[in-house]
């Protein structure tokens, strides 16, 4: 019954009619709505550049932009403030760790997804339910495994790469949003890649992963996020600045530099820049694999 | 899936009688190494989840119980450190845990009994087997725990015997693993958990071979073993509590005190089950015809309200001498809950409503309002830091006074936001005060966050609706609202319940910009559940008591999830 009505030509409908609207009242208070929002969320970032390139004296005053721009608030903040190194750290930390995500999870998700064997449901229900723990949980008996594990291994964990890194090479979440996607594609393609004569791994390595760009995109641009933010347990497992993270670093450099709030901007600067420039490059495979990873319920 | 459609294929077109036995083995061959490959496929992966995901839950289970400050292994202390957090509450929680678990064994079961009943099975056979294995299981467990203090205890052998330059790294830690493994204790309790778990794989393939075919699938097998898995547990967590109060009363006995907590613990139980009570007359009163309900809605509002006065009464007593930065925390948490969830969806319903109509600069807006989102945490508190600062001349304090209004303390106030709408007139007590205005600011700041987030996943939701029923609505004659009201939002459903679920236990979970964005100033009314744990771990690096509170959250958290789920399956339309 349903289908069989014609459409309503004064109803406005959405993606139906493209741009042949007139501009009636509702038009103007949905761009109000919608721009306002924009402000509100740019505002921050807004005042953050204009901050950054002000001197101590601005900064700390009332004004909106600077009168000269000090570029040299960066060099100042990179060089002396040790964000250059944190900086360096963060970038390594991100690489181990999503690297190691993007592997481990395509595999495991590709084992959900396309292979029967026993006990899948079992490890699957195991899996989703790592989802609700608070991470708080982990603090301590992790800081006990990554402090045992440091004696006993010969090589050091705390202060070092290895707990940085390793506990964060496989998340449950990049395994549910790329089985999800693996299992959208067509069965037949299976089908006829096996007829074809390739094996699973085959067939994982060039028909799944070229099929499933936008979704390793979306994993590593979250992976990324999750290492680059982590913040808590970066300050449990470095007692030194030389695995610092660049989060870890900036918050120490905002208790230390105190009132210097040009410098703490032009940090948060250095901080914020690489996953801004990495989103806009990723952002339209990122949108595709928001929407169609079954993530919205 | 597809990979049975074509063995079957093949199968049916080489279907010679004389070929059948080598191609059910090569079937099986196959089979076999498919299941081969998907375990070394997920083996990287699980094995990191399992170390530093789940392991850990047992291993903070077993840390709860330890006092010691800053040691690898701590003495025991059994129910100490939830005493120390939530006062005697925290044996009527033992209790009432057990009672849940047995409560989930019982539904698991009854569940699986209906199954049997309308498929007419036989499946009794099973539950034999099934239960040595969870005996088994609960034995292995209790190995682990025997262990693993001795297994922690090899990295402080290690540090003695390398300076006294025994041996190698590596070869030191293999002998002190073998010494440590063949201590009787750990030997008694592990070939009793081997032995018993042989025993359950025997039963197990000859209660397999002797049952009829039919129920071969294993999922009997496994109802039974979780049924009976949560019974064994519960009874290990029933006797554990009952020793602690027991404990509890000697200790008390010896320095001549008075103890409550059998009444508590009765007081308290009683008015739970006069809850469950109210619930279930409540919902039973539906079965009865109008004038009978109405009586029956009475008996539940009665039984409500003495259990609820119970409760009121004794809840207090019973969580006194507990801890009270963990009780703020938790409060604390419940505020930025209570107040950011709301506020976002209403404003990321609002945004993808409107984004999805026919507008220019759909992408852009988009763009931009996720870019909140991808900002590094820290980074941006960093920003809001300074934005809300206390100083006069910080932006948001310079934006209202030019707008004529006072300047605010920001992150820096501790005072309630009621009391502050209230003015000096009215004191209100700590708790009903409301979030500090700091607060206030970290419920803003998560909300600037967030709402990029649930709007993106708000659009991707609304395009999964088809369009036809906004045609039918519209020639129904439904407005916009009633259209919204009626199309979008039951369709829109399985979304919001996805939300929802994700944005309440991610605030309970929330830690980063909290702690960044909180001040010595703000006398910690900004810290949440998780910033108390982490304080007791990092600042007062008491490993045990943290673990324990983290043992509470991660409680809570179940909860909301069951509770998230019961609404869901009630409100939640999967078209």
């Amino acid at each position: 019954m349903v289908e069989n009505v014609p459409s309503a030509p004064t109803q406005p409908q959405p993606e139906l009619h493209p741009a042949t609207q007139k501009v009636d009242l509702g038009h103007i208070v949905i761009y109000t709505v919608l721009i306002t929002g924009a402000i509100v969320a740019l505002v921050p970032f807004l005042f953050t550049i204009s901050m950054s390139l002000m001197n101590l004296t601005e900064a700390t005053g009332r004004a909106l932009l600077p009168s000269t721009p000090q570029w040299s608030n960066y060099i100042i903040a990179w060089e002396d403030a040790n964000f250059g190194e944190y900086f360096l750290n963060s970038v390594i930390i991100a690489a181990i760790t999503v690297s190691g995500q993007l592997v481990f999870s395509t595999m495991a998700a590709y084992a959900f997804a396309r292979i029967e064997f026993p006990g899948r449901d079992f490890l699957f229900a195991l899996l989703l339910s790592t989802l609700i723990l608070p991470e708080a949980i982990t603090w301590v008996p992790n800081f006990i495994t990554v402090a045992w594990l440091g004696r006993v291994t010969p090589f050091q964990w705390i202060n070092n790469w290895p707990a940085l890194t390793i506990p964060f090479m496989a998340s449950a979440f990049s395994i549910l949003l790329l089985r999800q996607f693996f299992q959208q594609i067509p069965d037949e393609l299976w089908d006829s890649a096996r007829i074809d004569g390739a094996g699973h791994i085959r067939y994982l390595l060039q028909v799944v992963i070229p099929l499933s760009r936008a979704a390793l995109v979306t994993v590593v641009l979250f992976s990324f996020i999750g290492s680059w933010n982590a913040l808590a347990w970066p300050i449990l497992v470095t007692t030194t600045p030389d695995w610092r993270p660049i989060s870890y670093g900036l918050l120490s450099f905002l208790d230390e530099a105190g009132a210097q709030t040009h410098l703490r901007m032009a940090g948060a600067v250095i901080t914020i820049l690489p996953l801004i420039i990495i989103y806009f490059f990723t952002q339209k495979q990122f949108t595709e694999g928001i929407a169609t990873s079954g993530l919205k319920g | 899936m597809s990979d049975t459609i074509i063995s079957e294929r093949t199968e049916a077109v080489t279907g010679a009688p004389t070929g059948v036995q080598s191609l059910l083995a090569g079937r099986r061959g196959r089979r076999i190494r498919e299941a081969i490959l998907a375990y070394v496929l997920l083996l990287p992966a699980f094995a990191i989840i399992f170390i530093f995901g789940i392991f850990p839950l047992a291993f903070s289970a077993y840390e709860s119980t330890l006092r010691g400050l800053n040691k690898l292994v701590g003495r025991y202390d059994g129910m100490g450190n939830y005493v120390n957090a939530v006062g005697n509450l925290a044996y009527v929680l033992g209790f009432w845990l057990a009672i849940a678990l047995v409560t989930l064994a019982v539904r698991h079961f009854a569940r699986q009994l209906e199954v049997t009943r309308s498929h007419d099975e036989e499946p009794w056979l099973l539950a034999l087997p099934a239960f040595v294995l969870a005996i088994g299981s609960l034995l292995f467990f209790r190995f682990f725990y025997t262990f693993l203090p001795l297994l922690l205890g090899i990295a402080d052998q290690m540090r003695d015997a390398l300076r006294a330059q025994e041996g190698e790294p590596g070869e030191l830690f293999r002998r002190f693993l073998i010494e440590n493994f063949l201590v009787p204790e750990v030997q008694q309790s592990f070939w009793l958990a081997i032995g018993v778990l042989i025993l359950a794989t025997v039963l197990t393939v000859v209660a397999f071979n002797k049952s009829p075919r039919s129920i071969r699938n294993g999922s009997y097998f496994a109802a039974f073993f979780t049924a009976f898995f949560l019974l064994l547990l519960a009874a290990a967590l029933g006797w554990f509590t009952w020793t602690e109060i027991e404990r509890a009363y000697a200790e008390a006995f010896e320095e001549g005190e008075e103890l409550a907590i059998w009444s508590q613990l009765v007081t308290i139980s009683a008015g739970i089950t006069l809850l469950g009570l109210a619930w279930w007359v409540w919902n039973g009163a539906d079965e009865w015809e109008t004038d009978r309900r109405l009586f029956f809605r009475l008996g539940a509002m009665v039984l409500l309200i003495i259990g609820g006065w119970v409760l009121i009464a004794e809840l207090p007593r019973a969580a006194a001498g507990g801890d009270e930065d963990w009780y703020y925390g938790l409060l604390n948490t419940v505020w930025y809950s209570a107040g950011s969830i709301p506020i976002q969806f209403t404003i990321s319903l609002t945004l993808a409503t409107f984004l999805f109509q026919n507008i220019r600069g759909k992408g852009a807006f988009r763009v931009i309002y996720f870019l909140p989102y991808i900002t590094p945490t820290v980074g941006a508190a960093a920003v809001f830091r300074v934005l809300f600062s206390g100083r006069t001349d910080a932006p948001m304090n310079a934006l209202i006074t030019t707008l004529g209004f006072e300047p605010l303390g920001w992150l820096n106030d501790p005072t309630g936001l009621f009391q502050l709408l209230l003015g000096d007139a009215v004191t209100l007590p700590t708790w009903a005060a409301g979030p500090s205005l700091s607060l206030v600011v970290i419920i803003l700041f998560g909300v600037w966050t967030f709402v990029g987030f649930n709007t993106v996943i708000f659009l991707a939701g609304l395009g999964a609706i088809p369009s036809a029923l906004y045609e039918a609505a519209s020639i129904d004659g439904a407005g916009r609202w009633h259209q919204f009201r009626h199309v979008t939002l039951p369709l829109l459903s399985p979304t919001i319940y996805f939300l929802t679920l994700y944005a309440v236990i991610g605030t309970f979970k929330a830690f980063t910009h909290i702690y960044v964005l909180r001040t010595a100033a703000a006398l910690g009314t900004a810290d949440t559940a998780s910033v108390v744990i982490f304080d007791a771990m990092k600042r007062d690096t008491r490993y045990g008591y943290a673990a324990a509170l983290a043992m509470l959250l991660l409680i809570i958290v179940m909860l909301l999830t069951v509770v998230n789920n019961r609404i869901a399956s009630k409100r939640v339309f999967y078209g």
